[in-house]
């Protein structure tokens, strides 16, 4: 049976396509100012690499921040429990898994079915989510996926607080000025961000497997800070970002059924 | 002549363990400057005042509300990473809900093997406080009796009264010279100095304290004194602040915190009722603004503190979230630049952005100098 899972993101709309369990297809589009365009851009990039037409798809499940804004979807899911769905089909001992995107981060403790125990979302700021990796990598003059490559490099752990990312974006700026090697920063920006995260995991309990997913997972200084941080290994699933789609989508196979 | 103090601040765990080595006694952290420390002078115990270490932690979200003050988040991570871990017990002293769930938390995750909270008066300004405050320090001595397995003694108190008097006069010597036109000793020296007070065996700190009062005299420091500014606020031991606006041509000669003359200002005055006399020290220091209601009587003390070492102008600081300090602030700030003294405040966190705030305290010196510009 086909079905799709649309995840609408800050900065992204992804789509999967699912051939029962399999994954088929993915697109993705900028997110933009008009949701409808983005979603039939990420839509149709998906459905043309499956070969397939839109009323081929049985059912299609939403996701994300713009919920309700499709007319073609027949239901949605909660970020979360499309993170636990996905999460636990990735890496089946998967019982933590951490999403952090553009501006939000999420954990969810699951069982080992998928089925979401208890969750934490970030609620006072940008400072432990990928836009402020964006903002830090503007300040450092770098490419984004530099970043993570670069603060793998570095040699001292500096200090820094990101209480919230217009104030760290000043520290980083006194921290140029003290001749602090960019990969020291870089670095230093990856730890503050994995702190914000954690420390609002803690919350949950740190129940391993700890699974990381979502676009910031891409960045491998932010996965380092994060396994130095927790003290335990983490994982992380390939394409990461996809992660809340492809769990839409096994949840729309659930549904189809029923 | 001060290293001795800033190598105590930066070794308090080294100092304690070896202390608790050396002489077979129980170290007991605290959490707030109204613990009487004459009473555990008394019962031979080295009381250490639990701060936080200004670094970025992770571990404090499942147990400390996000709105309370950064101060209290740090001192309980410094528990949860084991760095107390030497402790015999730890106590607190009411002061403000923030540090007192640090003490909450601590006592229900940190194993000890003696823990107390003292129900230390809110309203300061009544006279049922006196008797009030006797009857809890007499509870308190029996907890501490019982727990060190022998009676406390009027001499132990006697003992335990005139090493923190002496300690209190000699730090009160010493900023005797900071009201000098251009003062031996720096503000980030006095702070050093107070904060280690806290934290080593104060008959050791006083030795120290009275080698330095035999060199001050003839100390010239090689640095102007610059605008004469007046530090107040929150528990402040942030020394990388502190020495960043020492750097720019000013020099911080007083302060009104709790790691400063709040901590030591008034003595025990004797009385022939040892543990009255406690009490009337404790109900009349200059207050925490947490007690310090319904009059504002620590106002009048900051101004007369402002005059006395002819202050220019005033940093005034409070932890983030600090409600008591915060609910001060806009009256004070107003009482001070009615009486010709310009205020800037800053609000701290664990860290501060050091590049931001040297800018913002620039700016600030920068308006005492205006009037020669134009």
């Amino acid at each position: 049976m086909i079905t799709a899972g649309i995840d609408f993101g800050a900065k992204n709309v992804k789509v999967v396509i699912l051939d029962d369990e399999k994954i088929v297809a993915r697109g993705s589009a900028l997110t933009g100012f008009d949701l409808k365009i983005a979603v039939k851009d990420a839509s149709e990039m998906a459905l043309k690499a499956a070969g397939l037409k839109l009323d081929e798809i049985t059912h299609i499940t939403e996701t994300g921040i713009g919920q309700g804004s499709v007319a073609f979807a027949a239901d949605s899911v909660s970020e979360v429990g499309a993170n636990a769905k996905a999460g636990v089909k990735l890496l089946p001992s998967a019982r933590t898994i951490i999403d952090v995107g553009a501006e939000e981060a999420r954990a969810v403790k699951c069982d080992e079915s998928g089925s979401m125990e208890d969750f934490v979302v970030n609620e006072r700021c940008a400072a432990g989510a990928g836009a402020f990796v964006e903002a830090m990598a503007r300040a450092l003059e770098v490419e984004l996926g530099q970043m993570g490559p670069m603060s793998l490099k570095a040699t001292e752990a500096v200090p820094m607080n990101a209480q919230c990312t217009v104030f760290a974006e000043s520290e980083v700026v006194s921290l140029i000025h003290a001749q602090t090697p960019k990969a020291n920063i870089a670095r230093a920006i990856h730890d503050a961000i994995a702190e914000r995260v954690i420390s609002m995991v803690r919350r949950l309990g740190i129940t391993e497997d700890v699974l990381l997913v979502g676009g910031l997972a891409y960045d491998v200084g932010y996965v380092d800070s994060m396994k130095r941080g927790l003290g335990v290994e983490v994982h992380v699933p390939e394409l990461p970002e996809y992660v809340s789609a492809y769990g839409a989508a096994l949840v729309a196979q659930e549904r189809a059924k029923e | 002549m001060f290293d001795k103090f800033k190598e105590w601040y930066e070794n308090r765990h080294d100092y304690a363990q070896a202390w608790k080595k050396q002489t077979g006694g129980k170290v007991l952290g605290y959490f707030c400057t109204y613990v009487p420390e004459e009473l555990l002078i008394a019962a031979d115990i080295l009381p250490l005042r639990i701060l936080g270490s200004h670094e970025a932690q992770d571990v404090t979200e499942p147990h400390i509300f996000g709105m309370f003050c950064p101060f209290c988040r740090d001192c309980l991570a410094q528990g949860l990473k084991g760095r107390f871990d030497y402790l015999n017990g730890i106590m607190i002293s009411q002061s403000c809900l923030h540090i007192r769930q640090t003490y909450n938390s601590w006592v229900k995750h940190i194993p000890q093997e003696f823990s107390y909270y003292m129900y230390m008066p809110h309203g300061v300004q009544t006279p049922h406080a006196y008797p009030y405050l006797r009857g809890e320090l007499e509870v308190f001595k029996k907890a501490l009796e019982k727990w060190i397995g022998r009676s406390i003694s009027d001499k132990d108190i006697d003992r335990g009264i005139e090493v923190m008097n002496k300690n209190r006069q000699l730090m009160k010597q010493v900023y005797e010279f900071r009201k000098q036109d251009n003062p031996p000793l720096t503000g980030l020296e006095a702070m050093y100095m107070v904060v280690s007070s806290q934290m080593v065996e104060k008959e050791e700190h006083n030795q120290a304290l009275e080698a330095v009062l035999k060199e001050l005299p003839n100390r010239k420091l090689d640095r102007n004194t610059g605008t004469r500014l007046m530090i107040i606020g929150s528990e402040d031991d942030d020394t990388e602040f502190v020495e960043m606006v020492e750097s720019l041509d000013s020099t911080l000669v007083v302060d009104e915190h709790c790691t400063g003359t709040r901590y030591f200002w008034n003595e025990v005055e004797p009385q022939k009722d040892r543990l009255a006399a406690i009490a009337a020290r404790y109900i009349d220091r200059p207050p925490c603004p947490s007690k310090d209601w319904p009059e504002r009587k620590r106002f009048p003390h900051i101004l007369q503190l402002a005059k006395d070492y002819n202050v220019e102008g005033a940093l005034v600081i409070q932890q983030k979230f600090c409600d008591p300090h915060e609910l001060d602030m806009p009256a004070l700030r107003q009482m001070l630049e009615e009486n010709g003294i310009p205020t800037y405040f800053l609000e701290f966190d664990v860290t501060v952005p050091i590049g931001q705030f040297k800018t913002r305290v620039e700016a600030f010196l920068e308006t005492f100098a205006l009037p020669d510009l134009f």
